[in-house]
């Protein structure tokens, strides 16, 4: 059976955007069919879809556990700054996520700080009190969590952190989930429109910030100084797109896939409820086992041998962080969810000098979701409406519609 | 004070090596080893920050003598 990879070239948008779909939906078929045969090349972006692209994009597939890692350690040989789709004016550069040191040394000191597990733990609170509000808001009965909940947690409390009113949330999802489109499902245009909403919005914010000083991490940005320089316009307002970005989209998933395991396993809901120490390894082996974010690209800067294949100097290479996490080398039984492996290898926040920021915030807010979860509710069960999967983009793995019945009672 | 490695916590990330190359160097296998395992002064501040910006916890500063103050998780 030819794969999606194979076959991408050679159908027409409507059938790709199907075929596309249909990965995204279970990647994990094809990482099953394709891991032992990478490194491999695979059609990045086909030819013909975006203006000025006519031939395919192509690129390595890493699916090996052990080739992910080792990716992803060797930031020398596989950097992150040196993006085509970025200079072709795609997507704007962001800090961090899309560079190579020096300046990301440079950059990721600057934000440490915001996001280490100790200030994360003084958040808390602030956090648990967001989630039971939210909760209060849904009371019981069927609910979509993807809407109620799993999308206006994350974005409201990444919306603290960076100083801006959580009540746009709505605005700030919608701009998230344009950005990590992938090229296939939205056009140029509008992904350009997408970009420049985002820029003035924030431009606007950091002068503001520039008038008036406050608590937040815009006017730390506004204000903070690298080697004696402001920080650029650009970088500044990459650093607010990334941080929208990448606060909200993960969190989500990681949040709704993590609802979706449990719904599935009564018996774990109720042990969960009486032993909380179960929490952690839960949350951990949800990320390995539905990874919300699935795949990042690099770029070569010299030729390297991996697994025995030789990959030249200035190609891209697609780390697929969701087949690595389902490698049976690395996880034996990968298929299955449990708690009694090794839960601290997995490479869901990535690994080496890229390895996620946000990965304290992230965690904190899935262990906050999860105990508030149990306290409330004995039991929850899957509802009547359809469970859906995001089909827009290929980078993330979550769900558009998850609909749960919240029981108070003994069902 | 003595800078010391979990590595039933290590998550093999590689922040350590990577932000304070001064203190930590990345081993074969990705596990970290310990460069200066009694910090000075001037390397103080450095090892502090390291204890807190390890995302699996995994490092501390305990005293020299006796009394470990690791977490006994």
């Amino acid at each position: 059976m030819p794969t999606l990879m194979e076959t991408m070239s050679t159908l027409t948008p409507a059938q790709l955007r199907s075929e596309l779909a249909s990965f995204i939906t279970d990647p994990y078929l094809t990482y099953r069919q394709l891991r032992d045969q990478t490194p491999m090349n695979h059609v990045v972006l086909p030819g013909g879809i975006v203006p000025g692209i006519d031939e395919p994009l192509l690129g390595w597939a890493l699916m090996k556990y052990d080739d992910v890692y080792g990716a992803l350690r060797d930031h020398d040989t596989f950097s992150s700054a040196r993006n085509p789709l970025v200079e072709k004016g795609l997507f704007p550069q962001l800090v961090l996520i899309m560079d190579d040191p020096p300046r990301h040394t440079r950059f990721r000191r600057l934000v440490n700080k915001v996001f280490t597990p100790k200030r994360i733990a003084a958040l808390a609170p602030w956090i648990a009190s967001v989630a039971n509000e939210l909760l209060d808001e849904m009371g019981t009965g069927e609910v979509d969590v993807v809407q109620s909940y799993t999308i206006p947690l994350p974005v409201k409390v990444i919306a603290r952190l960076l100083g801006i009113p959580g009540e746009d949330y709505v605005t700030f999802k919608h701009w998230s989930d344009t950005f990590i489109s992938s090229l296939i499902s939205i056009s140029v245009e509008e992904r350009m429109q997408n970009t420049q909403e985002m820029v003035a919005y924030f431009g606007g914010m950091a002068a503001a910030r520039r008038a008036h000083a406050a608590e937040d991490l815009i006017t730390a940005l506004v204000e903070a100084e690298i080697e004696g320089e402001s920080l650029q316009d650009w970088e500044l307002l990459g650093f607010c797109i990334l941080l929208l970005i990448a606060g909200n989209e993960t969190t989500t998933n990681l949040m709704s896939n993590l609802l979706n395991i449990l719904v599935d396993r009564p018996e774990l809901w109720r042990q969960l409820r009486e032993d909380r120490s179960l929490v952690e390894p839960v949350i951990e082996e949800t990320l390995r086992y539905e990874s919300p974010v699935q795949q990042l690209n690099r770029m070569t800067t010299r030729e390297v041998e991996v697994s025995g294949v030789r990959i030249p100097q200035g190609e891209l290479v697609t780390v697929f962080f969701g087949a690595a996490n389902r490698d049976p080398n690395e996880f034996p039984n990968p298929d299955e969810f449990r708690l009694d492996r090794d839960l601290r290898n997995h490479v869901a926040f990535g690994m080496g000098i890229h390895y996620c920021l946000g990965a304290p915030l992230a965690r904190a807010e899935a262990e906050i979701t999860l105990n508030a979860f149990l306290d409330r509710f004995p039991v929850i069960t899957r509802g009547h409406a359809p469970a859906l999967r995001q089909t827009a983009s290929p980078i993330v793995f979550g769900f558009q519609q998850l609909p749960l019945v919240l029981g108070v009672g003994g069902q | 004070m003595r800078l010391v490695i979990d590595h039933r916590r290590c998550r093999k990330t590689g922040q350590c090596s990577y932000l304070h190359p001064e203190l930590f160097k990345a081993g074969e296998y990705g596990s970290p080893i310990v460069l200066v395992e009694h910090p000075g002064e001037e390397l103080r501040e450095a090892a502090e920050e390291a204890v807190e910006l390890c995302p699996s916890g995994a490092i501390s500063l305990v005293e020299d003598e006796g009394s470990s103050r690791e977490e006994g998780s």
